[in-house]
């Protein structure tokens, strides 16, 4: 720059930078740093791809298989002998009563059960460390051997399979779920809340119930309907307690159908229209849960 | 110790004073083995703010927060000695927390809105202590919402969150929260630390306000705030009283030399 410049923006950039040094370009190293990234970018993009293809193909093929299927009779008529023109009614009201019976059997105990290990069981508690192990065991404990339990406990005493085993199996599935959500949700809330209840004069239980648990509810109702999801979906549990029911019924003490067992006895079998009938059961189920996990969404955001 | 004769012959002009809200003597505090405080002895003369100072850990917070027994919600925390208030010891087992805490109210260093609407943080903790019914309440809301200089800021959404306010207005509707209440006491626990320049302006006026009425002891690390709405300051150091005077003096003429370092920030 030789002369003064009246405006930088006559100037051009080279100008008032001067000329390039070299330094500018990258060595090997970081060629080779910038090659790396490029990779990992890559390969993280597929893995995530492959992920996703699963569940699109897994939601497309239910789709156009199970779609045909679904009409008012199959939700109206109750399950048949192949080629009677039967349909899943008895299976959905019987998936919806013992996942409701479950839930709520399940979210009471597990909420207190929470509070209890959030609240009262700190680190320190024996007992609380006990219940705390045991829950996450019994999370990650293969349900159908939480069948072959119930089984044990309310099948064989009574001499018959029932809804309510099934019921109190899907229970036992949900409760570690609802118990450590609520628990994990409960702990999210700052000291500074309990405090300052407390320096208001409140009892122990009132801060617990109006501003721990309130403030914590969006938290806590997910977890009880994502454990309502996981309900809704499993077969093992049921295999050994409700057994499943060709008819139609609401009576607790009798076997009783439901969905998964449905999809489960028609998969299989060598009859068009059953095969057709376990496609949609598989489509409302999937839907079903679908839903719970959108309906969590979408209220966990505002 | 000053006396009150001493305080009304203060540089300060201000009223005299002649009631104490809150008499501690041979404090001492433990956090499990940690001895935290070590044989206090303060006074807290009723209508004033004393405002209490000191470097991190001296103690200051401890000594605040046993005045309305909160130290109690952990086990292994424990205080012995003498805290006069209303005729009895607090620190004695036989005295009721709940009936104590609506007497001392404490205002927290961040806001603790709670998840319900403005109207109800006040009304919870009426309704804890008193039986009121739907207009008298609307007018204890109103009241206390007024005193905190929050009603016009708020009187249209009474029934929106409380979380939705600013960090300002949540601090003044935690102290009108206290207020509702109508303690005695009021304890604040360096409340405008987590707020900007103008809300803390707005809570130190408010204190000026306020003591017209209540006991006022706040803890601040803050010594221009100390400065500014103290009547009488405590200075702490290592988990002991140095010094306790008017804020005139303190702030121009501490007898101590270690008060003298902490105001000139030689330490601290």
């Amino acid at each position: 720059m030789t002369e003064p410049v009246i405006s930088p923006a006559s100037s051009s950039e080279a100008d008032r930078a001067g000329s390039e040094s070299g330094r500018w370009r990258p060595g090997r190293k970081a060629l080779r740093r910038q090659m790396l990234d490029y990779v990992a970018t890559g390969v993280s993009i597929v893995a995530g791809s492959v992920l996703l293809l699963v569940l699109v193909s897994i939601l497309w093929t239910l789709l156009s298989r199970g779609l045909v299927g679904l009409s008012w009779a199959t939700l109206t008529h109750r399950m048949g002998p192949p080629g009677s023109g039967g349909g899943l009614a008895n299976a959905i009201v019987g998936s919806l009563l013992q996942t409701g019976l479950a839930l709520l059997m399940a979210a009471p105990v597990g909420l207190m059960c929470g509070i209890y290990l959030s609240e009262y069981g700190r680190k320190g508690n024996h007992f609380a460390s006990a219940v705390r192990f045991v829950a996450d065991m019994l999370m990650s404990a293969p349900s159908i051997l939480i069948g072959l339990f119930i089984y044990q406990l309310l099948v064989v005493p009574f001499g018959h399979f029932s809804g309510f085993s099934g019921a109190v199996a899907l229970a036992v599935l949900a409760l570690p779920l609802i118990v450590r959500t609520t628990e994990d949700m409960l702990r999210l809330v700052p000291t500074s809340m309990r405090e300052a209840g407390a320096a208001l004069g409140a009892a122990r239980w009132r801060v617990i119930l109006s501003l721990c648990l309130r403030s914590a509810r969006k938290g806590v109702t997910t977890g009880i309907l994502l454990a309502l999801a996981r309900m809704g979906g499993e077969t093992a549990p049921l295999l050994f307690t409700s057994l499943g029911n060709q008819t139609m019924s609401t009576d607790m003490t009798r076997p009783m159908a439901s969905l998964p067992i449905a999809i489960y006895q028609y998969a299989g079998a060598s009859y068009e229209d059953w095969v057709q009938l376990a496609w949609t059961g598989a489509l409302l189920v999937t839907f079903g849960v679908l839903l719970i996990n959108i309906t969590v969404r979408l209220s966990s955001r505002h | 110790m000053p006396s009150a004769s001493m305080l009304s012959a203060s540089l300060s002009g201000r009223e005299p004073v002649q009631d104490v809200a809150l008499s501690v003597r041979d404090l001492n505090f433990h956090y499990g083995t940690h001895h935290a405080l070590h044989g206090i002895s303060l006074d807290f003369p009723a209508r004033c703010v004393t405002a209490m100072i000191g470097p991190s850990g001296c103690g200051k917070s401890t000594l605040l927060r046993v005045f309305n027994k909160i130290y109690a919600l952990y086990p292994g925390q424990r205080a012995t000695g003498e805290v006069m208030f209303d005729g009895r010891n607090i620190l004695d087992d036989s005295i009721n927390l709940d009936m104590l805490r609506s007497r001392i109210g404490m205002v927290f260093q961040k806001p603790t809105p709670f998840p319900m609407s403005i109207y109800d943080n006040i009304a919870f903790g009426v309704r804890l202590h008193e039986k009121l019914n739907r207009t008298e309440m609307d007018e204890r809301v109103q009241d206390v919402l007024t005193r905190v200089a929050l009603w016009n800021e708020v009187r249209d959404r009474l029934n929106a969150p409380a979380t939705g306010l600013s960090g300002g207005q949540q601090q003044r509707l935690c102290i009108a929260r206290s207020i509702a209440t109508r303690p005695e006491v009021l304890l604040l626990d360096e409340p405008t630390s987590a707020l900007d320049p103008i809300s803390t302006a707005r809570i130190e006026e408010l204190l000026d306000e306020l003591k017209e009425e209540f006991t006022i002891a706040i803890v601040t690390h803050n010594m221009q705030q100390a400065a500014r709405c103290a009547d009488r300051v405590a200075f702490f150091y290592l988990g002991r009283l140095v010094e306790v005077d008017t804020a005139d003096r303190i702030f121009t003429n501490p007898r101590e030399k270690q008060t003298q370092d902490y105001i000139t920030g030689r330490f601290g």
